[in-house]
């Protein structure tokens, strides 16, 4: 890791965690969000920075997992201990199923993708009987193991920056690992690869499971924030916008999802607090993303500094 | 006899009716060296990718090591010893030539599906690339990646890479195209060196380089074999002068 | 018996406006490589144009003609000043044109609003006509039957019979190849993207008269054309035809049969396409 980069890591830490002493709740229930799309957009950006597959669906294995706890704990009165892994596993059973997509590639693999994801949604909406249908699950409480209990927004806010912290942190051994390297080789040269004894398929099966896994945890923090789920948190708006978080953040990185999606959550809201068509904005926000900043805020300010000192772009 | 490393029987290989190979039947002893060559449209490279597991032969079998890989992906067949080279350099350009290298050493073991232990941890791996690396002569650019090599240099770690996956059987796709002389003297001195446990098929156009390395050569045309021998008699012989040379 | 006869009927006219969407897609991705996902925002508002126009003039024919032609106008300043810039990076497309579509929705929920609207169709097009069997079934979706044969049997001749259709085949299978024959390939990916976006503008006023408008629509019928493209083949008109009879069938059966899991019904076949297919009946290696 360079030094500029280090130094944004600790300068995000820090904030957020000194965040609630300067912050009011609006502030921090908007932090606990960015977070926890961040999370969302991470395990997008395992295969989209690593293997390089698009996928379009990842909002499906976050709502599986959040109906699932809201649907546990609100209705059948389960214990967190047990809704929150159940949640977790259910959304994983899922990327366990629509694995399947990885015997495609390129634009095959994010259309499938696409249309996986709207049968989750649609499921979620026509299903009435058991998701609630338009409505959704609501008063899904605070999680609570034991006498350990969360109260309030603050202590919430901290669960999770320490949970995503963890998640990070393992994420950041999974690509550094062997297993990691394979998945870059992959996006290099998949023909290669196999010439090298790796059975591709079967890696990038994995690593779609594990980025399921990952999203369908960011599904379950998602709930106990939000308090409710309706068949908008399995949407692909919010597949696409969690892709565009880890690409206008920087895709590849850690750091990068997390910086992308606190970039288009805080964008939303300020928009939206004084202009109606908030949607056409974060449309434009993709538009002008693809043709002025397709490597993410991270290419843009390289680019501009290299224009400012007068430096050409490499050739290759 | 000595065990054969390569066993090709009765190889079809079509495209949409087209007889790309026509019948071929190959067997390469262990140890030995064995060049393919033949004008263009040959089947060389058909053949190779039928043998690599590239393609699917319409009909026909492939056996490395007395065993039958006919249907045997890519991969397996690597796993029981076989390494290759591509014909247009297929190196990881994305990654540092150190990160190429340990792709290849892990490549057949089960440390590939290590997921919890980072790369550097691996100090044996490291080793081994950069004595990978060194073997090809770019162990002082280890930490650059791949698209900053030049095209000649490219070739050697493409030769690199097929040789940490530590194969018995090694096949080369012209490995010394578009090189300069002198990168192809040293590619070929590289490829004559190897131990003889290594079997060596390759498919080579410049005469010079493939009878200079070869134990016996196979002569191609229109996807059938039609002469096998020492390159002293492959040279002698007045039909390969008039399908390859040119000239009758 | 009767109610089975009737979804079919009811699939096969929804396949009908689905070929017409999914027709479009696919020939653009053919030919020129071009993946565009506001091919659903196009129909939505290509159908509330035509909307306005029939109640504006009172003329269906005005409506679909207008909402298909208002889309060619549209599509041709997207593509040339858009998705061109794109050149064959996918990804960008996808982003690009789900923006797109994401401003287009936005757009048209300001002016048209959020209720469900439904574009006025003709009076000789109104009521039932009677099955043998003494089974009524709308007249109106019996005629999108027709007119989807008849737009399949038009792009057919145009694609496999005529010079220009030779072309474009020569084009989807191999590029540099028409470019070397010297006919100018940009007014060839202009025409075939104008006659793309025509057929989704129409097919938004089509089927507007019996889906009705809304925010939201152009979502849905996108994933069915991509699920139509998906199981056909990018870039294979006939996989088009073949796909939009079997998504239109599966989600009429679907609906009926299992109203909850109408969406899930389709996850079959991709699953089934994808373990043994994985690029659609008609597909072939891009």
């Amino acid at each position: 890791m360079d030094r500029s980069r280090v130094t944004v890591v600790i300068v995000v830490l820090a904030a957020a965690l000194a965040l609630p002493f300067y912050a009011g709740p609006f502030w921090m229930g908007l932090a606990t969000q960015i977070i926890i799309f961040g999370l969302l957009a991470l395990s997008v950006d395992l295969l989209l920075g690593h293997t390089g597959l698009f996928s379009l669906c990842h909002a499906s294995f976050f709502a599986v997992a959040a109906y699932t706890t809201a649907i546990l704990q609100v209705r059948y009165g389960t214990p967190t201990v047990f809704a929150a892994p159940a949640g977790v596993l259910a959304g994983t059973l899922l990327a366990l199923v629509f694995g399947i997509a990885v015997r495609t590639r390129g634009v095959y693999f994010i259309l499938i993708t696409i249309a996986l994801g709207f049968i989750v949604w649609g499921v979620a909406y026509r299903w009435s009987s058991f998701t609630g249908g338009d409505n959704g699950v609501t008063n899904v409480p605070f999680p609570s193991i034991g006498p350990l209990a969360v109260t309030s927004h603050l202590q919430y806010y901290y669960l999770v920056l320490a949970i995503v912290m963890l998640c990070a942190l393992g994420y950041r051994m999974l690509v550094s690992s062997p297993f990691g390297l394979g998945l870059r080789g992959i996006k290099a040269s998949e023909s290669r690869m196999r010439s090298l004894g790796y059975r591709t398929a079967l890696h990038l099966y994995v690593a779609f499971v594990l980025s399921g896994a990952l999203a369908s945890l960011a599904g379950v923090l998602y709930v106990y924030y939000n308090r409710f789920v309706n068949p908008v948190t399995g949407s692909f708006q919010i597949s696409v916008e969690v892709a565009l978080m880890a690409i206008v953040g920087g895709s590849g990185t850690i750091i990068g999802p997390f910086i992308g999606s606190g970039v288009l959550l805080g964008l939303r809201n300020w928009v939206s607090s004084f202009f109606e068509l908030h949607a056409a904005v974060m449309g434009v926000v993709f538009i002008a993303t693809v043709l002025w900043a397709p490597d993410g805020l991270v290419g843009l300010a390289r680019r501009l500094r290299k224009r400012r000192t007068g430096i050409r772009k490499d050739p290759a | 006899m000595k065990q054969s490393a390569l066993e090709v029987e009765q190889l079809v290989k079509e495209f949409g009716g087209l007889r790309a190979v026509a019948g071929v039947s190959l067997s390469v002893e262990a140890g030995q060296r064995r060049v393919l060559i033949g004008p263009n449209g040959a089947g060389k490279t058909t053949l190779f990718h039928c043998i690599t597991g590239t393609l699917r032969p319409s009909l026909g079998r492939v056996s490395l090591f007395g065993r039958d890989v006919t249907y045997l992906e890519e991969y397996e067949r690597t796993a029981l010893g076989m390494g290759r080279t591509f014909q247009i350099s297929n190196v990881f350009t994305e990654l540092t030539l150190l990160e190429n290298l340990t792709l290849a050493i892990v490549g057949t073991d089960r440390r590939k599906w290590t997921m919890l232990r980072p790369v550097r941890a691996f100090g044996s791996v490291r080793e081994e690339a950069l004595q990978g690396l060194e073997a090809v002569g770019l162990e002082h650019r280890a930490a650059e990646t791949a698209q900053h090599l030049s095209y000649g240099e490219r070739r050697q770690l493409e030769l690199a890479l097929a040789l940490k996956s530590n194969p018995r059987l090694l096949l080369l796709d012209e490995p010394c195209a578009g090189l300069s002389p002198s990168e192809r003297q040293r590619i070929s001195r590289m490829i004559a060196d190897l131990p003889r446990t290594t079997t060596v098929v390759m498919i080579e156009h410049d005469m010079d380089v493939a009878l200079g390395l070869a134990d016996r050569v196979t002569v191609l045309h229109r996807g059938s074999v039609i002469l096998e021998g020492t390159p002293d008699e492959v040279q002698a012989n007045p039909k390969v002068r008039e399908v390859y040379f040119g000239h009758a | 018996m009767t109610s089975t006869i009737l979804q079919a009927i009811n699939g096969v006219s929804f396949a009908a406006l689905l070929f017409l969407l999914a027709s479009g897609f696919t020939l653009s991705f053919g030919l020129m490589r071009v993946v565009n996902m506001a091919h659903g925002a196009y129909y939505l508002l290509g159908g509330y144009v035509g909307l306005t126009l029939a109640e504006q003039t009172g003329s269906f024919a005005v409506a679909i003609l207008g909402g298909g032609a208002a889309i060619v106008v549209l599509g041709y300043l997207v593509d040339r000043f858009l998705i061109r810039r794109t050149g064959e990076n996918h990804l960008a497309q996808v982003l690009l044109t789900v923006g797109l579509a994401f401003v287009i929705g936005d757009v048209a929920l300001a002016i048209w609003g959020g209720d469900n609207l439904k574009v006025p169709v003709p009076p000789f097009l109104r009521g039932a006509v009677e099955l043998p069997g003494g089974v009524y079934y709308p007249k109106y979706r019996f005629v999108l039957i027709f007119f989807g044969a008849l737009v399949f049997a038009v792009l057919w001749i145009l694609y496999r019979k005529t010079q220009i259709g030779a072309v474009v085949r020569a084009g989807v299978d191999d590029r540099e190849q028409v470019s070397a024959t010297g006919i100018n390939i940009d007014r060839l990916f202009v025409m075939t993207s104008g006659l793309a976006s025509f057929l989704a503008g129409m097919a938004g006023v089509v089927g507007g008269a019996f889906l009705t408008l809304y925010p939201g629509a152009e979502w849905e019928i996108l994933v069915f054309a991509l699920v139509v493209v998906i199981v056909g083949g990018l870039g294979s008109l006939e996989g088009a035809m073949v796909g939009a009879l079997i998504v239109g069938l599966l989600d009429a059966y679907g609906r009926w049969l299992l109203p909850e899991f109408s969406y899930f019904v389709l996850f079959g076949p991709i699953a089934l396409l994808m373990l043994f297919r994985p690029r659609g009946l008609f597909g072939t290696e891009h």
